[in-house]
């Protein structure tokens, strides 16, 4: 069997999960310009919100994803309300809200591996039947090609947003002078808490969608988070579409990687094509 | 008649040792265009920072209308006063439309109201009016950033006028400051924003001119205040204050 088509087939869906991460990631660093390691936990925070609502209460599945994309926009929202906001207030820099941030990450992903213990669960058994399809030589599950759909869904709807509605102009000016779209009276903390909330549900989108495909942990967000971080910076940080580029960029590099060496070094590749990056090209594919 | 629209009182700022606004105490007349004139680092734009809260003040207050009384101006809330100024380095929202840095200051919207809601017309024409008004109409679908230097500067200014149309913020702007809004100008654009002002001043708004140029200054000004390292060497009309000597000499010990 020639493993090239199955191999194209895990780098598409892959990167899906790396793109749609890289989107929500992008969404605050370009508003708040900082590196919010705190959005990994989102996709924990998703994954175990439909996995106790679903599995332990019984409650019917949509219901159940509704609700955890609104815990995860919640908690994202909590913390920029309660963490970000007063230290940008005080006008911490990046590095103070980074590390901020990294104790937020720490700090609720020890919270759900109290509530849920540290255990691999999987969310898959709340839908029926996963089909396999098979396309070109590679197989998707249905799973698989609906993570790969969310991405299209997600892009243009963001574009929508932010092309096309008020709220996105506000957000816009804010990402090119905050200072100024304070002056002149744009509500800065409102609509950056507004994006903290989208950010959030999109991580906690993604923490679903990985908990239906293989599974969740506790700990997992810490290397999703890198991964959309890595994206990002190679596709040129706060650059949404850029990131979408470096996010398929990462994936395929990874899976065409461990073709010929260990799966063990995935990780090496993603932080390989990191450093390359920022020695050669460091403001990305696309800089904003 | 005059009154006092806005006032510091030993208004202090210091930049690691230089001391850039000296324990100043000015103030500006409603209604009237008041220059601030004074050498290269002066402390001229440093006064305007802490007027709109985008430089903390070390000491001293900043009253407006003779009842608020703060000594902490937050940026964030000073359009709620009225007041709203342009910047020495141009500042607009780059990646936004000529027309989007119009409407954004007119209707910005949280999430689930810009779901439900477009530009009012109201809001589109007060954006064709002001735009119109600066030249910049024919340009309103290109980004900022890829306007020539003249044109920033009008389109900066056009924000201002939007804010003096808008009461989105709990007020319209009467109090505007312009940071060297003629500097490299041509002369047809500068007779717009001439106009412009004599415009404002009409519709008896306070509006506050920092300007190297004597010429304009004449022309415009109601009120003169000097500034020399931060203190106040002068204020008055322009004919007095520009006849003194310690003003003049400021000016050629440059
Ligand atoms: N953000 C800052 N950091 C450090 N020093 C500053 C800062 N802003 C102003 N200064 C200093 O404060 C002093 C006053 O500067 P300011 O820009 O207010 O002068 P100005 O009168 O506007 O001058 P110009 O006519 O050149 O615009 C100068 O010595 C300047 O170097
Ligand atoms: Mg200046």
């Amino acid at each position: 069997m020639d493993i090239v088509p199955q191999l194209i087939a895990n780098s598409l869906i892959a990167g899906s999960i790396y793109a749609i991460l890289t989107l929500g990631f992008n969404l605050t660093y370009s508003t708040a310009k900082f590196i919010d390691i705190g959005f990994g936990v989102e996709t924990a925070i998703g994954g175990y919100s439909v996995f106790y609502l679903c599995k332990t209460l019984g409650l019917p599945l949509y219901f159940g994803i509704f609700l955890g994309l609104f815990c995860s926009g919640l908690v994202s929202f909590l913390a920029y309300r309660f963490i970000y906001k007063p230290l940008r207030a005080r006008k911490a820099s990046g590095t103070v809200l980074l590390i901020a941030s990294l104790g937020v990450l720490t700090a609720l992903q020890a919270l759900v591996a109290i509530l849920f213990t540290s255990q691999f669960q999987t969310l898959s058994g709340l839908i029926q039947a996963n089909r396999v399809f098979e396309l070109l030589g590679g197989t998707f599950t249905a799973v698989q090609l609906s993570i790969f759909c969310t991405v299209l869904i997600l892009s243009v709807l963001l574009a929508f947003l932010l092309k096309g509605t008020l709220f996105g102009k506000a957000i816009t000016a804010i990402s090119d002078d905050e200072e100024v779209a304070k002056i002149v009276g744009i509500n800065t903390e409102r609509v950056m808490g507004e994006v903290f909330f989208i950010s959030g549900m999109i991580g906690g989108l993604a923490g679903i969608l990985i908990g239906f495909d293989t599974g969740i942990e506790p700990i997992m967000g810490l290397s999703w988070l890198l991964a959309a971080v890595v994206a990002a910076i190679v596709g040129g940080i706060g650059n949404l579409y850029g990131g979408l580029v470096g996010a398929y960029l990462l994936a395929f590099a990874e899976n065409f990687g461990i073709w010929k060496i260990s799966g063990e070094w995935k990780m090496a590749i993603a932080f390989g094509l990191l450093i390359i990056f920022l020695v050669w090209r460091p403001r990305g594919l696309f800089p904003r | 008649m005059t009154s006092t629209i806005l006032q510091t009182k030993h208004l202090f700022k210091h930049f690691d040792g230089v001391k850039a606004v000296d324990h100043l105490s000015v103030s500006f007349e409603k209604g009237k265009i008041t220059s601030i004139i004074g050498p290269n680092g002066s402390g001229k734009s440093t006064l305007i920072n802490l007027l709109t809260g985008l430089v903390p003040l070390d000491a001293g207050e900043v009253i407006i209308a003779h009842s608020l009384h703060f000594t902490r101006v937050k940026s964030h809330e000073v359009a709620g006063f009225g007041l709203t100024r342009t910047f020495q380095d141009v500042r607009l929202f780059e990646q936004l439309s000529v027309l989007d840095n119009i409407l954004v200051v007119l209707t910005e919207r949280g999430v689930f109201a810009s779901l439900f809601e477009t530009h009012g017309t109201l809001h589109l024409a007060q954006a064709e009016e002001v735009l119109k008004k600066m030249g910049l109409w024919e340009k309103r679908h290109s980004l900022a950033i890829n306007l020539s230097y003249g044109q920033r500067k009008l389109l900066e200014i056009a924000r201002v006028l939007a804010m003096t149309r808008s009461a989105r913020t709990g007020r319209a702007a009467d109090i505007i400051f312009f940071d060297e809004p003629f500097a490299g100008l041509f002369p047809e654009m500068r007779k717009v924003v001439v106009s412009v002002m004599k415009e404002l001043r009409a519709e008896g708004r306070t509006q506050i001119l920092v300007e190297h140029n004597m010429e304009l200054i004449r022309e415009l000004s109601d009120e003169v205040v000097v500034l020399d390292a931060g203190e106040l060497l002068a204020q008055g009309v322009p004919n007095e204050v520009l006849a003194k000597r310690e003003v003049i000499e400021a000016y050629l010990g440059e």
